[in-house]
């Protein structure tokens, strides 16, 4: 997940990439030491293993490393040959084909270490079955974790979180995920033999909450701000670097020099984009194979992506308090995908953030994927907010031509976006 | 064909509705179900096999299992779900909206796969956001299937949740008598239905996959009574009749809710003599038992093992052991597309077996490739006489 090399770059996005990488080599040496390694999705619960030491992976961010590697069709590939499919939930199953590298050493960063424990909830069809062929990898377990559905949803759920979730939420499901993590550190305690320390974890917690603190006061800031103060693909590295890292005091401290930036270009009234004209929302995973695709539309059209999920799901998707830290990260996760991807939730923060950051437009991408878009967008135009459904895939750049995209974001920009704003 | 064979492919092939046990109290009940002018139940539309059919029966509703129609457009259903949903979700979202099921006084939808839960969550956004659509009353059951103490206990809680549902639905709470009834009748036949399945086996094969598939059909959308009936006048029947031929086969991979692969495969000379489909054997294969609420959560819980929802591990030793007990001479996997579970459970599925296998995917929903099958014929290795 980086963007290319600017002398502009923010501070805190080359930060956080050098840290990375950082970490990344010292894992390395971890796990030819012996340390256990997990490989965790990006919507479950990590911070169990921040609090008993055991280091991880999140699945998509290495897929995310490899797709900016430009790696992901020979990793799909070697799914193929064992003859699983190449054509379903290609961003989770990405790493999956890091475990088939006969040459993991010539890979990106080194190559993904195996793990030994690997945690995923059960959505979709395909992801859990992902997991289940790692689980038949030797040395390497699978502990699924249940994922849950509501029948009913409050509409304005980012007002509930921080401290209402279980109202906002439900018992039964909040129950479950509870139930769930108690069996997950008692399988950890047992297997790695490392200790669950309660107040080791509250202090996790306390870092977390902390951390999205930071990224709230960075989405508002860049919400306010005209003109655009940083590019969207500093703010991306700048915010889930830190993010797999959360529960540190250097996450902790990486959000709040994130927040310094932006304080800091809007104090000065810095510009990512010399003469804005669009204000854009992009909604969807990072267009991994092709992160200067955001900056191509401000230099043809002065268009700038002021919004990604990343910062703002950060922002109001992470922060839970309450009295019992176990139950409070159960909270975290229990309607974690529900938050992005489940209507009335997803669509009407939405359009809250789009309301909020005072888009011209937004740049739906929608995959052939069971995500549903139809709600967001019509929630979205309903809001008097023009949307551009981009049909493509976010790592497998095989359906997503450049000079496609390029010209359907283009030709949107001319005929429905830019008429409306005043140059 | 038999009288009794006769009657549940015609009812296979009909529309939902028809004779129902009629509630006593109904004309009479205060309920939210408005008043009906026939003689007919209530009917309730349901959508995936894990909802507790049993509880339908027992508030005096006729459970209707949705099927969607490949031969109809679906472009309604597929603009509200996307181009990348289980096209099946996208035709019974078409026949929902068109009316295409006509009345249904409640919806319940399962969470058997992914397709049905978008489904439930593109419905409650309608009623929402459209509330002139007309969707009748909507719940979601939502049975999770991981085998663990945490997942029972959550799933009871939503099947206590949907009982209630339906006592406030129509208005007269269900009895405990009438609960224990409705388990009672529905583990009948589901007995029955194991034993129907029975003569699909070696030395038997009493009855086409084709057939057997619009059995199962009749039996999700038959009042439980009249559905045990007609299951065991064909029983009956069946101990007389000629074996069907064909290259015996094991059919895994998506489920079918309509007749067209099952007739394509057949046509080409194979014989479907049993399914890991929960339209097929897998519908049948667990009773509730017990007449309480932790039963029904525990049959559901563990029902399967179903590809969207069970580990590849369950399903290849589920594979395994149903080509054995009906003597099947080849696994052949059909995937359609969009459905992303099946592909993924092949390879552990085709070592498991000792017959030869073959797997087509992302098929059109309802068809299937003819040069594709022309290939996994070849590769199952089925007699030429019988082949095209």
């Amino acid at each position: 997940m980086s963007a290319p090399a600017r002398k502009d770059r923010l501070p805190s996005a080359a930060a956080a990439t050098a840290h990375q990488r950082e970490w990344f080599a010292e894992l390395h040496r971890e796990v030819a030491a012996g340390s256990p390694l997990a490989l965790v999705n990006a919507d479950a619960p990590q911070e169990v293993f921040r609090a008993m030491g055991i280091p991880y992976v999140v699945n998509q961010w290495w897929a995310s490393i490899v797709a900016a590697k430009r790696r992901t069709p020979e990793h799909l590939a070697r799914l193929r040959d064992r003859g699983y499919p190449d054509y379903t939930e290609q961003y989770s199953s990405t790493s999956l084909g890091s475990a088939f590298d006969p040459d993991p050493g010539s890979a990106p960063w080194g190559g993904l270490p195996m793990p030994s424990i690997v945690l995923a909830e059960t959505t979709g069809d395909a992801s859990r079955k992902i997991f289940d062929v790692w689980g038949e990898q030797p040395g390497v377990t699978f502990y699924p974790l249940e994922s849950a559905a509501a029948d009913s949803v409050p509409e304005r759920w980012w007002e509930l979180m921080p401290h209402r979730w279980e109202e906002a939420i439900g018992r039964d499901r909040i129950d479950l995920m509870t139930g769930e993590l108690e069996g997950l550190i008692r399988f950890l305690e047992t297997t790695t033999g490392r200790r669950f320390s309660q107040q080791r974890f509250t202090e996790v917690m306390a870092l977390v909450n902390e951390q999205e603190e930071w990224n709230r006061r960075s989405r508002d800031l860049i919400a306010t701000a005209r003109p655009c103060p940083i590019a969207v693909t500093d703010g991306i590295p700048a915010v889930m670097i830190p993010q797999w890292h959360r529960g540190t005091t250097w996450a902790r401290d990486a959000a709040k020099r994130l927040h310094d930036d932006v304080a800091e270009r809007v104090g000065a009234g810095a510009a990512v984009c010399e003469g804005e004209r669009a204000r854009l929302m992009w909604i969807g995973r990072g267009l991994w194979f092709d992160l200067d695709f955001y900056r191509r539309f401000q230099e043809r059209y002065g268009a700038v992506f002021v919004w990604s999920m990343y910062l703002a799901i950060a922002a109001d998707g992470y922060v839970r308090y309450g009295d019992d830290p176990l139950r409070a990260l159960a909270a975290r996760f229990a309607a974690f995908s529900d938050q992005l991807y489940t209507p009335p939730w997803s669509a009407e923060w939405y359009v809250k953030e789009a309301l909020a950051h005072g888009v011209h437009g937004v740049v739906h991408l929608v995959s052939d994927d069971a995500r549903g878009s139809w709600a967001t967008t019509r929630a979205l135009r309903a809001a008097g907010v023009a949307v551009l459904e981009l049909h493509a895939d976010n790592v497998d750049a095989r359906r997503s031509d450049p000079a496609f995209l390029d010209t359907a974001v283009g030709s949107w920009l001319e005929t429905d976006v830019l008429p409306g704003t005043t140059s | 064909m038999s009288a009794a064979l006769a009657a549940l492919l015609d009812h296979a092939a009909a529309p939902p509705g028809g004779a129902a046990p009629r509630h006593p109290a109904a004309e009479d009940a205060p309920g939210v179900l408005p008043a009906r002018t026939d003689a007919a139940a209530p009917v309730a539309g349901y959508v995936g096999a894990d909802v507790p059919v049993e509880l339908l029966t027992a508030a005096w509703m006729l459970p209707v299992r949705l099927a969607g129609s490949p031969a109809e457009d679906a472009e309604l259903g597929r603009g509200y779900l996307g181009g990348g949903l289980d096209p099946v979700a996208c035709s019974v979202l078409t026949r929902l909206l068109d009316g295409a099921y006509g009345r249904l006084d409640a919806l319940v939808v399962s969470r058997d796969c992914e397709a049905s839960l978008r489904l439930f969550y593109v419905l409650r956004e309608l009623r929402r956001v459209e509330p002139e659509v007309p969707i009748p009353p909507l719940q979601l059951v939502d049975v999770l299937h991981l085998p663990h103490r945490t997942t029972t206990r959550y799933v009871l809680a939503k099947v206590r949740e949907f009982r209630a549902w339906l006592g406030e639905l129509t208005g007269d709470p269900i009895s405990d008598d009438a609960f224990a009834a409705a388990v009672a009748a529905h583990d009948r036949v589901r007995g029955l239905l194991r034993r129907v399945g029975d003569l699909r086996g070696p030395g038997q094969r009493r009855l086409t996959g084709t057939e057997a598939l619009g059995v199962v059909r009749a039996a999700n959308s038959l009042p439980v009574d009249r559905a045990e009936n007609l299951l065991r006048d064909l029983l009956a029947e069946l101990r007389t009749r000629e074996p069907r031929t064909g290259h015996p086969i094991h059919l895994t991979g998506s489920s079918h809710d309509s007749p067209e692969v099952y007739e394509a495969l057949e046509g080409a000379g194979l014989l479907v003599v049993g399914e890991d489909h929960d339209r097929g054997d897998l519908l049948s294969a667990h009773d509730v038992g017990a007449p309480t609420e932790l039963a029904v959560a525990e049959r559901y819980q563990f029902a399967g093992p179903a590809a969207p929802r069970a580990s590849i591990r369950d399903r290849a030793a589920h594979t395994r052991a149903a080509v054995r007990d009906r003597g099947a001479e080849g696994l052949l996997s059909y995937v359609r597309r969009y459905d992303d579970a099946p592909p993924w459970d092949f390879p552990a599925q085709r070592a498991a077996v000792d017959v030869p296998s073959a797997i087509v995917e992302r098929q059109p929903y309802g068809e299937i490739d003819p040069r594709e099958l022309d290939r996994a014929l070849a590769e199952l290795r089925a007699p030429a006489e019988v082949t095209r």
